[in-house]
């Protein structure tokens, strides 16, 4: 409880300047940017150190105040409204720490705003990848509590794509780093979990952002439509012709003339819709994709396209888009704004039942969205002093969200659950479901005090947990009637009731991975699921069971002309699309493409007693709970067995060429930096030992028109150095350019995989060379990881391993050794104080420790 | 007017945050108390009866600088600097108003000629150390509970005043055009005397003739403290004095001065007769710095014409003011909130700037941020203002400019100690002063 003793608590913690607690003061914390009903705060406190944040999160602990962290509140959900609770607001934690252009990642804290941050890392050419269009107000502390999107996420994706770690204060007060400037650390994807927890899981206080460099050029065009299907039918075919443009946002004649009526923006009046599509990339065939574009819209019966001449051209065009919410202003005081996402295809349907709906409570809407993404804000309209008419907009938004959970979407596409879409969130999900997600929260947070009842629906008066309900719109296909599922749980059910472990796999290709178990497990492998449950080639995804293998997907996708842009480094045909899952696998793309967690839409598993869980959608955006998909992501089969994952795929690239060029490892290696950091858009870079030099490999993929000129730049690149070019070639699309590679490194009888920064890989690889010879090594450089495989490997030679990739600011982890080593090693390194917080989680959703005990770091 | 009257306004507020981009006080202090959101969701709970009038409202009320950024940045442009301030009326009359500053308000700023003489014995006081509370800001300024610590301020004070100097009156110019009507703020007439004198020199060389105008303060410092009743006898003498000039323009050196004359109509909104009088002298109030470029731009024209290159403005050779843009002085330029966004001069005076030789502009970040200065606002809340200010010297210094200009001069107050605290080289110039800024320089450094 907040008393006196607790606010002099606080006050000796922060400083008194630094407490607030007037009746004024808390009236001036009761709100957000959301319309839900406002509540008084009992505290708020200005933390200016991690270390304080720390030690009011104890003392809230200590006296059990519930707290709720606070960037600027500007979300749209309710997330920052706290009931009589302690505010922590971290508006003074505003600097921007370090910013590292050369490995491509900057440190920020978590209360300087999105605008800043782009600001300041533009000087380097480079820019932060999620643009919401609060980005001038919103704290990237609470871009990360939502995982906010914007216009140009349709290209790079929403923020949980570009946030590599954090260092965060647990509920009792503990400061934690969770993962950290280097890709993919063992353990549970905790900060893929964080992205998107609303604060309900920590408070982040520092966060490591993945910087992106700015790419050469870009076109900014506006579609005139006289009919908002035509508009839609424009995006579906943009996207399916195989441009990934860099935004295609949509506004209807509602919010055009709201815009126009505010500061005028060139906008017609008269039409029905106008979308604004721009795309970036080289100069070379940037105009022909902007022509294609052109031509595509024309064909799907668009008026007219308009291609902005200049920078102050552009400007005005998105000056319009970003105020659109606020021009709202012009037709009425105020508005509430919905953001479920729908499947693209359906996006007409969409927008006619968000017209009924708004016809049935009579409150106006205007709609401005992420088309390409299929991520609708309609914004209804209403005066917030007139109860009755909030009320309507209130119905009206729960009537959207129906429709979109109907049309097979999602409640919130961005702006986050908070209080305001608590209860909708049984439209897309089990009672079995939530209830897991409820279990993760207490698992991180066992006295439920980070920004409590929040998120997830309450359960009904005087019970623990909810029921376990079907949700009461969205039908899942697969799930537990896909092939191969029943048994499965069958065996699963029986192992818990008699407390004995169980190993799932796929064909055996990597079941060595992770520790050596002492205990005797069954397997269950998911060879049966093995179909393919959903195959949308016009929305782009896929829903394949666990058991179909890599080969058999892409030969479904080649159909179609997609693909999974994925190519693990040491899978082979017979791998199945399940172990890419439990293991996180990826290759040197990830650079360009990302990994898994950056393709996977939702998943469904089955957890420890036996049972379904869904996790995540088919939609391209979703943040309605805490993010499922990704903690399972990479966990080893230790939390549940994945039955199903649906992807979003891509159109194959026109052709897929590679450059190389030899020379000294220095010279390769200083190419290597500069290429990976260029707006060249390789997609991936490596270099090998070969004979008494190295090779560096570029590959690179996409369009006819656009590849030749990357290789002819690449090239350039590679000589200036005084590397010797040797010659360019085209690679297979499902192999890439580096299976011969990986192959021999999986020879050898040991074989780790160390990450660390751009900027210290050849270091870190020379150090290690001093420590064992590595007998084959591949050092991926854009991705800063380091393959090598040893003909032997003592204990002491790993932790000395160790050591040196710790320094680099990196991890190791050992993929493959003697059984002997393996049985006296952890072969995830040392110890990570963020592995404590899987093994909690871990602990609550297998408490009987019955999937694969033994194997997690730590060797839980 | 009391708050309700205002309820429409304060009801478009979304809480969408966008003001919270540049308030200089939300920045500084990241309380929501000072930015509009919170403002306005205090003086809602007010109308709504959930927020009660007591001095929990102070701070809210009286730590905002005025400076407008929240509107520039709110879809809905609500005029939250008018909306505090008429609150303040409120809080003033419902808490009650502290006497220091009734004094000033009511019987020295109507009257030059007392402020003079004041200015004339705090002077005294201070340049000789004599006397520890006096300080010449204290003319300007509402006392407030940080004035102590703002005695550094001002080094050294003017012995006298500008129009201890120049009296009212008509001087000729060398100009061949028009007739000019110098409005002397009293910021530039008791404490930038220097600066005053510059523009007189100025004007001089481009009008037939210049009146030094009797007028007295604008009325802006007694608006800011939401004293309407005081503002509005300031502005009715003004008028008196400006029926009965024959003049083209009336011109002033003080953007603060401009604004608010500027917005003379708006006061007396509810006063048909003094509405009418007052629009009827708006269009010819300017801003020296309008006033300036304008004159440079016809200047400009005329040349052009007279070498046939009408059409192609800008290919035309330099005239003789212009500068090649990389001289060897750099100058940077801080907006004063009452030229940018209280008049919307921005563009004009770096087209000044950039013109004059031997000058290299270059432009700072946050230049249009308020300084923290806000007229009396530094000493009512001393170690806030400074914080704004801090930030303000960290962007100064990313220029390493010689020479910063400005046109307000409570700014140049301000923007001057802010050097001095932060032991930097540069120069504070009000804008009049840079057309001969070798010579001032050269004087300075004596
Ligand atoms: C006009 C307008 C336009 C918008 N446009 C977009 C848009 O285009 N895309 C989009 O995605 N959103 C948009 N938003 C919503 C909002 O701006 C985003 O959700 C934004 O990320 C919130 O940032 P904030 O700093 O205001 O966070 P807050 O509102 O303060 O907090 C948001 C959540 O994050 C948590 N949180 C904050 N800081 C931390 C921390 N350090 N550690 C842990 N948890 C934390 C909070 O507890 C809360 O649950 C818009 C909002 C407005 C008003
Ligand atoms: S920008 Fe305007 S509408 Fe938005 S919170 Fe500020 S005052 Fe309110
Ligand atoms: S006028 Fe200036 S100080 Fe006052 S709320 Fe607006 S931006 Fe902030």
């Amino acid at each position: 409880m907040i008393n006196e003793s607790f606010i002099r608590s606080m006050e000796e913690i922060v400083g008194k300047e630094y407490v607030k607690h007037s009746k004024a003061d808390m009236e001036l914390y009761s709100y957000d940017a959301s319309v839900v009903p406002t509540d008084m705060p009992g505290v708020v406190v200005f933390p200016g150190t991690t270390e304080e944040v720390a030690r009011v999160l104890r003392e809230a602990h200590r006296a059990g105040v519930p707290s709720v962290s606070r960037g600027f509140a500007t979300n749209l959900s309710g997330g920052t409204i706290s009931h009589s609770g302690v505010v922590v607001a971290l508006s003074r934690l505003n600097e921007i720490l370090e910013i590292h252009p050369e490995s491509r990642y900057a440190v920020v804290h978590t209360g300087v705003t999105n605008l800043e941050l782009q600001e300041a890392v533009a000087p380097f050419g480079m820019f932060f990848a999620p643009d919401p269009a609060s980005q001038k107000v919103s704290t990237i502390g609470g871009n990360v509590g939502e995982n906010s999107g914007g216009p140009r996420c349709l290209k790079y994706g929403v923020t949980s794509n570009h946030i590599l770690g954090m260092k965060m204060v647990t509920a009792d007060g503990e400061i934690v780093d969770v993962a950290g400037p280097a890709f993919d650390p063992p353990g549970y994807d905790l900060r893929g979990l964080m992205v998107g927890s609303e604060g309900c899981l920590g408070v982040a206080t520092e966060i490591i952002v993945r910087i992106t460099p700015k790419t050469e050029s870009v076109i900014t065009m506006l579609a005139i439509y006289d009919e908002i299907p035509h508009a839609a039918r424009s995006v579906s075919e943009i996207i399916r012709a195989g441009i990934v443009p860099l935004t295609l946002e949509m506004m209807d004649n509602t919010i055009i003339k709201a815009v126009e009526m505010g500061a005028p923006c060139g906008y017609p009046q008269d039409a029905a819709a106008v979308l604004i599509i721009e795309v970036e990339g080289m100069n070379a065939g940037l105009q022909e994709q902007a022509e294609k574009i052109e031509e595509i819209c024309m064909a799907t019966q668009c008026r007219e396209v308009r291609t902005a001449k200049n920078q102050a051209e552009r400007d005005l065009l998105w000056k319009g888009r970003r105020g659109a919410f606020g021009a709202i202003c012009n037709l009425s005081p105020n508005y509430l704004v919905n953001d479920g996402c729908v499947l693209r295809s359906r996006l007409p349907e969409a927008l006619e039942g968000v017209r009924e709906i708004s016809e049935k409570y009579g409150r106006p809407v205007g709609n401005v969205f992420h088309a390409g993404d299929g991520n609708l804000h309609p914004l209804l309209m209403f005066d917030s002093r007139h109860p009755e008419e909030l009320e309507q907009a209130h119905k009206a938004g729960w009537g959207i969200m129906e429709v979109c959970a109907e049309l097979g979407g999602t409640i919130s596409g961005e702006h986050g659950v908070g209080h305001e879409k608590q209860e909708a969130m049984h439209m897309i999900f089990s009672g079995n479901d939530l209830n897991t997600q409820q279990d993760v929260k207490l698992a991180l947070d066992p006295d439920n005090l980070l920004n409590p009842g929040k998120v997830i629906p309450l359960p009904p008066e005087g019970q623990r947990r909810l029921p376990p309900s079907e949700p009461t719109i969205l039908r899942r296909p697969g799930g537990a009637a896909a092939a191969g599922v029943k048994e499965a749980m069958g065996i699963i059910k029986k192992a818990r009731s008699e407390k004995k472990a169980v190993r799932f796999a796929g064909n055996g290709t990597f079941n060595g991975i992770g520790n050596y178990s002492e205990t005797p497990a069954q397997i269950v492998d998911s060879l049966q699921m093995s179909e393919i449950i959903e195959y949308d080639n016009d929305n782009q995804f896929i829903t394949a069971g666990a058991g179909v293998t890599l080969a058999a997907l892409q030969v479904k996708l080649g159909e179609k002309n997609q693909w999974l842009p994925i190519r693990p480094s040491y899978f082979t045909t017979d791998s199945t699309t399940g172990s890419i899952v439990a293991m996180a696998a990826v290759g040197p793309e990830r650079v360009s493409y990302g990994g898994p967690r950056d393709m996977l839409l939702g998943l469904q598993y089955i957890d420890s007693t036996g049972s379904m869980v869904s996790a995540g959608g088919k939609v391209m955006k979703n943040v309605a709970g805490y993010d499922m998909t990704r903690l399972l992501n990479g966990s080893l089969g230790t939390l549940g067995l994945i039955t199903e994952a649906t992807w979003k795929v891509a159109t194959r690239p026109e052709t897929c060429r590679m450059v190389a060029a030899v020379g000294s490892h220095e010279k390769c290696y200083a190419a290597a930096t500069k290429i990976a950091n260029s707006n060249l858009l390789a997609v991936s870079v490596t270099m090998v030992p070969e004979a008494d030099n190295w090779k560096l490999v570029v590959g690179f993929e996409g369009l006819q028109i656009v590849v030749p000129s990357q290789i002819k730049r690449c090239a350039e690149v590679m000589q200036s150095i005084g590397l010797a070019v040797s010659g360019d070639s085209e690679y297979p699309l499902e192999e890439g350019c580096h299976t011969g590679a990986f192959e021999k490194i999986w020879q050898s009888p040991f074989v780790l995989q160390a990450d660390v920064i751009i900027a210290r890989v050849l270091e870190c690889y020379l150090d290690l060379e001093r420590i064992v010879r590595p007998d084959q090594v591949l050092l991926d450089v854009a991705c800063a990881r380091i393959h090598a495989g040893f003909v032997d490997l003592t204990a002491e030679q790993w932790k000395k391993i160790d050591s040196l990739v710790k320094r680099c600011q990196g991890h190791v982890v050992v993929l493959k050794a003697s059984e002997a080593f393996r049985k006296s090693n952890d072969v995830f390194g040392s110890t990570r104080p963020e592995w404590k917080l899987s093994h909690a989680i871990k602990g609550v959703l297998d408490p009987d420790r019955i999937f694969a005990p033994g194997i997690l770091p730590g060797r839980v | 007017m009391t708050v309700s009257a205002y309820y429409d306004d304060i009801a478009k507020c979304n809480k969408c945050g966008f003001c919270h981009v540049a308030c200089p006080i939300f920045r500084t202090t990241g309380h929501e108390s000072g930015v509009a959101r919170g403002r306005l969701a205090l003086l809602r709970g007010i109308i709504e009866k959930r927020v009660e009038w007591n001095e929990e409202l102070e701070d809210p009320l009286f730590t905002c600088l005025g400076c407008g950024a929240c509107t520039t940045n709110c879809f809905g442009k609500i005029p939250t600097t008018d909306l505090v301030l008429n609150a303040r009326a409120e809080y003033l009359d419902k808490i009650g108003k502290k006497p220091a500053h009734r004094l000033l308000f009511e019987h020295l700023l109507p009257y030059p000629k007392r402020l003079h003489v004041a200015a004339r014995a705090v002077a005294l006081g201070k340049n000789s150390g004599a006397s520890k509370v006096a300080n010449a800001l204290g003319l300007l300024r509402i006392f407030g509970r940080d004035l102590p610590k703002a005695e550094g301020m001002v080094d050294k004070l003017p012995m006298s005043s500008f129009r201890g100097t120049v009296k009212p009156g008509v001087y000729p110019g060398t100009g061949d055009k028009l007739k000019i009507g110098y409005f002397v703020g009293c910021g530039m007439d008791v404490i930038q005397v220097q600066a005053g004198k510059a523009t007189f020199e100025v004007l001089k060389t481009k009008a037939k003739s210049v009146t030094v105008m009797d007028n007295c303060c604008c009325g802006l410092p007694p608006y800011t403290y939401g004293d309407l009743g005081n503002t509005k006898l300031l502005a009715r003498k003004n008028l008196d004095v400006f029926e009965k000039l024959d003049v083209d323009l009336i011109v002033t050196d003080c953007s603060s001065c401009a604004s608010f004359l500027k917005k003379y109509p708006k006061i007396f909104k509810d006063d048909e007769r003094d509405a009418a009088r007052a629009n009827k002298e708006l269009p010819m109030i300017k801003d020296v710095v309008e006033f300036l470029y304008a004159d440079e731009q016809d200047g400009k024209k005329s040349s052009d014409e007279a070498a046939g290159s009408y059409h192609d403005a800008h290919a035309s050779a330099p005239q003789q003011l212009t500068g090649t843009g990389k001289g060897s002085v750099i100058v940077t330029y801080h907006d004063p909130c009452h030229a940018v966004r209280g008049q919307g001069i921005k563009d004009e005076s770096r087209g000044i700037l950039k013109n004059l030789p031997g000058v290299t502009f270059k432009e700072m970040a946050e230049a249009d941020w308020c300084c923290g200065g806000a007229g009396s606002y530094a000493l009512t809340h001393y170690d806030l203002s400074q914080k704004v200010l801090d930030r303000k010297m960290k962007n100064l210094k990313d220029t390493d400019a010689d020479i910063l200009v400005t046109s307000c001069p409570a700014c140049m107050i301000q923007l001057a100690y802010g050097i001095k605290r932060h032991g930097m080289k540069t120069k504070v110039f009000h804008i009049s002063e840079m057309l001969d800024y070798q010579e001032q320089l050269k004087a300075r450094q004596q």
